[in-house]
């Protein structure tokens, strides 16, 4: 793969290439007001599988909404959503049952008879075989959220949503977390919505990122970089200084 | 009477216990250690004892009013030895065990009906809620023109006072179940009933054991008042019977029976608590 891909940086909002997979969700002229204050307005987006989008926008742009609205949390939107009906959703905090152990929340909800294996496949892969039985509040914030990551693709999702599942994180701990949700990523290919605000974060996991705001695209673009030494690309700094702006911060590094 | 009556406060926060003194989290891990033994506990109760010897002994309080420890021990001796004391106790077991079972599977179930179903909270609820504004033991006149004065009267009071902190306590944790977890369990393409399974009982079992705990003191302070109003049997009566002879050591025995039987039913709680909640006192005690 080349190192240095250019970076188009142009603003036309349906500059993203479509790869050659089918679309996994589809938002078509999606609107969502709460009280009549709107909050998304006609949105439209595709998903394709392995495709990994990052929503960036301020708080109160509107992208935990729309993530409930994929997660189908949310049914009280105008417009259409195709989609599977049961994305898997990892949530900012860990969510487990604190009544279950470990595995039995990993295979909740799960049916068929390999499900059992498949979970432990999963809290292996995530490093934490030996943890099985453990009780959820004996886990550290990371032990947990890598528990939840396996629970959303012990699922075999074709769309995974994250709702910034690193934010709660320690800086040491969201590293390694990034890794390996890419490698997981890599591996089960499931289309991708990562929300979160964290620009650094966006760009080095995704392949497209997509600022939201007040409820409009306000920018998507496709980033065709290697992932692996990302952050030490020239194009990394550009695209950086051009997110922090779309998202009105000013960047004193450039 | 306010025992009868969950305090509300606890009904909503189901995760602080009812620990009397000290929360045990707010202790050095040092406290801890050396509260774990229990030894300390003990201190108090011996000066009572201490002091309940010194001044009876003394001559300052005499016998007919508070009688001594050894003339206690004596008449628990007695009572015995006679089998009185054990024949009133397993009544007195029985009526508050009775009462307990049926206050409980009221209670949980009114909660559920009320915690599950729209029908059910506009159905159950408001009329709870009215009806623990009111004092149990206000019932026993009433409750005697229904029922007479056999064990049925008993066992429906005490089913009745236990039914109250029951409810409160489980259904104010079932519609506490974080939403966040119902959600989650949505994503997970939960029906409804595997929600309640998963999800809600258990999220709601926390507050089912606070109203446990009110319940097994609830139940020994309504039996206690209506052995001692219309009775033939039971430690209650015993009680009562003593009081006609001025006997106080029966007295002082009888009340020392409820206090064991009070201590002994909050320590099986707690023991049934700490089993079926082991997923959270990993957390709280480790």
């Amino acid at each position: 793969m080349a190192l240095h891909v250019s970076v188009p940086l142009t603003t036309d909002r349906a500059a993203a290439p479509a790869p050659e997979q089918p679309v996994v969700a589809e938002l078509a002229g999606v609107s969502r007001a709460f009280d009549g204050r709107g909050v998304l307005f006609d949105i439209d987006l595709q998903i394709h599988r392995g495709e990994f989008v990052a929503l960036l926008g301020r708080s109160g742009s509107g992208k935990s909404t729309l993530l409930r609205i994929l997660a189908r949390l949310d049914a009280d939107f105008t417009g259409t959503l195709t989609g599977p009906q049961l994305p898997s959703v990892a949530f900012q905090d860990s969510r487990l049952l604190p009544w279950r152990r470990v595995l039995a929340n990993i295979t909740l909800g799960l049916r068929g008879t390999d499900s059992l294996t498949h979970a432990r496949e999963l809290l292996a892969e995530v490093g934490l075989a030996d943890h099985e039985r453990a009780w959820p509040k004996t886990l550290s914030g990371g032990e947990a959220q890598r528990a939840a990551l396996a629970r959303a693709l012990a699922r075999k999702p074709e769309l995974l949503l994250m709702d910034e599942p690193f934010g709660a994180l320690d800086a040491l701990t969201r590293i390694r977390m990034h890794q390996l949700v890419r490698r997981l990523c890599d591996r089960y290919r499931p289309g991708v919505l990562l929300v979160t605000h964290d620009v650094d974060e966006a760009i080095l996991l995704a392949d497209r990122v997509i600022v939201l705001t007040e409820g409009r695209f306000s920018l998507d673009q496709r980033i065709d970089l290697p992932h692996s030494g990302r952050r030490h690309l020239p194009e990394f700094v550009q695209l950086r200084g051009r997110l922090l702006s779309e998202l009105g911060v000013v960047d004193d590094d450039q | 009477m306010a025992a009868t009556q969950a305090n509300p406060d606890v009904a909503v926060k189901p995760d602080q216990a009812l620990t009397p003194g000290v929360d045990d989290r707010l202790r050095t891990p040092r406290a801890k250690r050396a509260n774990r033994w229990g030894l300390g506990r003990l201190i108090g109760p011996l000066l009572v004892l201490i002091a309940w010897a010194a001044v009876t002994w003394g001559g300052l309080v005499d016998s007919s009013v508070l009688p001594s420890p050894s003339e206690v021990g004596a008449a628990a001796g007695r009572l015995l030895a006679a089998g009185t004391l054990q024949q009133h106790l397993l009544i007195s077991l029985s009526r508050a065990m009775i009462g307990l079972g049926i206050g409980v599977v009221a209670g949980t179930g009114l909660a559920l009906v009320a915690g599950l179903f729209r029908w059910g909270e506009n159905l159950v609820d408001a009329n709870m809620q009215m009806a623990r504004a009111m004092p149990i033991l206000a019932l026993v006149p009433l409750a005697i023109v229904w029922l007479g004065i056999g064990e049925e009267v008993k066992i429906f009071l005490v089913a009745l006072g236990v039914t109250f902190p029951m409810y409160l306590n489980t259904h104010a944790a079932i519609r506490a179940v974080d939403a966040r977890y119902l959600d989650l369990g949505r994503t997970l393409g939960l029906s409804r009933l595997e929600l309640i399974r998963t999800v809600v009982l258990p999220g709601a079992l926390p507050g089912f054991f606070t109203g446990l705990r009110f319940a097994a003191s609830v139940c020994w302070l309504v039996l206690v008042v209506s052995e001692q109003i219309n009775a033939s049997s039971g430690i209650g009566y015993l009680m009562t019977q003593a009081r006609g002879i001025s006997a106080t050591d029966v007295i002082v025995v009888g009340l020392i029976v409820y206090a064991l039987l009070g201590l002994l039913s909050d320590t099986l709680v707690r023991f049934l608590e700490g089993k079926a909640l082991a997923w959270r006192s990993t957390f709280q005690y480790r």
